[in-house]
């Protein structure tokens, strides 16, 4: 009996948490509202009056049924945080999916599903059709979920909404973010915020006067600044455009566009280090390190490879067109100077390998960049470094090894068995959606590009993700974005807690 | 004599040809798409082809030269032309507008190197097949009801949490 207390406490802790994040997301539609008054898009803006209210009312049933957790926030445990943020993403995917539905762009609702997935995760890849008519409020929609997904949605809705902090911290590691800037969560959340609402307000600018200089008018140069440094910043690769990053035909836009891009798979704590300025943490820092050296062997091997075609004829074409791609790929960014078809029609295999390898190592942990991290690979090389070490080195000395990560820290066995494990959980993901394409019928370069792109949540295409592909691997996708992102632990925290439930009713019946 | 005019003959059909292969050929039926060209660039790359799209975005002048972007339907592509000749397009689709649908006849190359390697057309000539125009927006009067609809919902359960969660917090057992 006391067990089923304990389950019903859980259930409402999760409802009332989860119902404050729908809130708060819910709330944001105000933007896009806002957005279609100025617009004057008239349908658009009944479309997300229709979407708010929805989210709103599911917000407030999730939050009166767990009423009883309001004053109660230091019961909240580590699987509360995980479950929270497992199941408000489920839900804000189905709720934030309806403005999309509602404008006809989308041919099923499964589409619209997957189009928010792949903005919250920062993946970027689109189902949605005729993009070149979409209205600014589901453009502005669009990027805005883009860029609120790579800061943390559960974090900022907690944040901003929830008075009560203690129990924060498991929201927030809960989301995939780990690193603490300041003691307490919120402070943390809320300079990943300042940092992030800084850098959009000065890209804003720099993308905007690039867009005057290019022959934008001032309101759509604006428009299209607003959506291009979001994109850039979350990682995730989305455009207004179908042409994607190709629409500008501009180096300019393009150079700027990946100079943010960079930055927003750096660490916010790396950010807030060199803003304190601790300039040297740039140097030191471990992942920048391994980020460096693998983005240089990709860039290098690919233009290498792609030189061989003779395709791209002089070193701004391989700059804009390999360069660009690598490190939109590598920083799983996603913003692609090339069409989807053109990976499979002429980079060839060494070329498509170079991006899948580049696409699932990813960006940075605790950034807005996916894939199993530079800081996973630092780690786990110099354990494979350590190890050799000590297998050549006399059985009496002990040497203790260290890696840099804001500071210094012992790297211990247990630090490389976690990241090697999280690497395996994402190679196992990847290898199963490489599988569910060959088994689809797609070729198996086609299918391995696809899955690491869903895997590492970046974005770019060769042409498997469509509007047509089986809706089996529409759902696939869906779950690896997710999976990804939230890096397994809170998913599989969620689905244990359920599978607990289901088993206590299933006893309960049973007496 | 007869030899002669046979060799006239001949030369007058060659000469012809030759005229409507260079010439522009603004027909749509001819027109490949946005996919067609990517599949197949590299058959298509340096060679002259037709292509229907509607202009799409905004033009982009770059001095005495502009971007259009046209779309097909099935994808789009950037076509490079004259700023006098886009002067000639009116409008550009976006959500209120459908643009001017052209027939553009140009030269494609898969990996331009005049503009760092993009795939692009570079218009030798366009028509308007069809004029672009302002879309009409109805409102539905079904959206309008279901926002009044769950508008209320939402407001009624917002008085409800006001009302329930600024009692006091009940005090339960599993504390």
């Amino acid at each position: 009996m006391k067990n089923s207390e304990i389950s019903v406490r859980s259930a409402e802790i999760i409802s009332y948490y989860a119902g404050f994040v729908i809130l708060g997301t819910s709330m944001l539609m105000v933007i896009p509202v806002v957005t279609a008054i100025l617009s004057r898009e008239w349908i658009p803006m009944l479309d997300f009056i229709i979407s708010m209210a929805i989210a709103a009312s599911l917000g407030l049933i999730f939050v009166l049924l767990g009423r009883r957790t309001k004053g109660h926030s230091s019961s909240v445990q580590w699987k509360h945080g995980f479950a929270v943020a497992a199941l408000s993403w489920v839900m804000l995917m189905f709720l934030c999916s309806i403005p999309y539905l509602l404008s006809g762009h989308t041919y099923s609702y499964l589409d619209a599903c997957f189009d928010v997935m792949s903005g919250f995760t920062t993946t970027g890849l689109v189902l949605t059709q005729d993009l070149d008519h979409l209205s600014n409020a589901l453009n502005m929609w669009r990027h805005m979920l883009t860029f609120i997904g790579g800061q943390g949605m559960v974090v900022l809705a907690l944040t901003f909404i929830v008075k009560e902090s203690s129990g924060g911290y498991k929201f927030y590691v809960g989301e995939g973010k780990d690193i603490a800037l300041v003691p307490n969560v919120k402070g943390t959340a809320r300079i990943i915020w300042k940092i992030s609402i800084v850098y959009l307000l000065f890209g804003t600018l720099v993308l905007w006067i690039a867009g005057l200089l290019l022959g934008l008018n001032p309101a759509s140069s604006l428009l299209h600044a607003i959506y291009i440094f979001e994109s850039a910043w979350s990682t995730g690769g989305f455009a207004p455009n179908t042409q994607n990053i190709m629409y500008y035909h501009s180096f300019l836009y393009e150079a700027i566009a990946m100079v943010f891009f960079i930055i927003g798979s750096f660490n916010f704590g790396l950010h807030y280090a060199v803003w304190q300025g601790k300039r040297k943490e740039f140097v030191r820092n471990i992942e920048i390190q391994s980020f460096a050296i693998t983005a240089f062997l990709a860039s290098v091997l690919a233009v290498a490879a792609l030189s061989k075609t003779g395709l791209y004829p002089d070193a701004v074409s391989l700059y804009r067109r390999v360069v660009f791609n690598v490190l939109s790929a590598h920083t799983t960014t996603g913003f692609g100077s090339l069409y989807a078809r053109q990976f499979a029609l002429q980079w060839g295999d060494g070329g498509i390998l170079i991006m899948v390898i580049a696409m699932l190592i990813g960006g940075s942990a605790c950034s807005t960049a996916g894939g199993f991290k530079g800081l996973r690979v630092g780690i786990v090389f110099k354990g494979i470094i350590a190890d050799v070490k000590k297998l050549l080195s006399s059985e009496r000395s002990m040497r203790v090894y260290k890696f840099h990560y804001m500071k210094d820290i012992v790297l211990e066995d247990g630090l490389v068995r976690a990241s090697a494990l999280i690497i395996i959980c994402y190679m196992v993901l990847f290898g199963i959606g490489t599988l569910l394409g060959t088994f689809c019928g797609y070729s198996l370069a086609d299918s391995a590009f696809e899955a690491s792109s869903v895997t590492g949540n970046v974005g770019l295409s060769i042409g498997v993700t469509s509007a047509s592909m089986p809706a089996v691997l529409k759902i696939y996708y869906i779950f690896a974005m997710y999976l990804g992102r939230l890096e397994f632990l809170s998913v599989f925290a969620l689905i244990g807690m359920a599978i607990t439930g289901v088993k206590r009713i299933w006893k309960r019946k049973q007496i | 004599m007869e030899k002669k005019t046979n060799l006239i003959h001949c030369a007058l059909v060659v000469v012809l040809s030759l005229c409507l292969v260079s010439s522009p050929v603004l027909a749509e039926d001819n027109s490949v798409s946005v996919n067609e060209l990517i599949e197949n660039s590299a058959d298509y790359n340096g060679k002259s082809i037709a292509i229907t799209g509607e202009a799409i975005g905004e033009c982009l002048e770059r001095g005495n030269n502009a971007w259009v972007n046209i779309s097909d339907g099935s994808n789009a592509i950037g076509i490079w032309m004259t700023k006098e000749e886009a002067e000639g397009i009116t409008y550009y689709g976006d959500y209120k507008y459908t643009g001017d649908t052209l027939v553009i006849t140009g030269v494609f190359y898969e990996a331009c190197k005049e503009h760092g390697g993009e795939p692009d057309i570079h218009c030798s000539a366009f028509k308007i097949s069809k004029a672009g125009e302002m879309k009409s927006e109805k409102i539905p009067a079904a959206k309008i009801l279901l926002a009044a609809g769950f508008t209320s919902l939402a407001l009624i359960l917002y008085m409800t949490y006001r009302q329930l969660l600024n009692k006091k917090p009940e005090r339960s057992n599993a504390d």
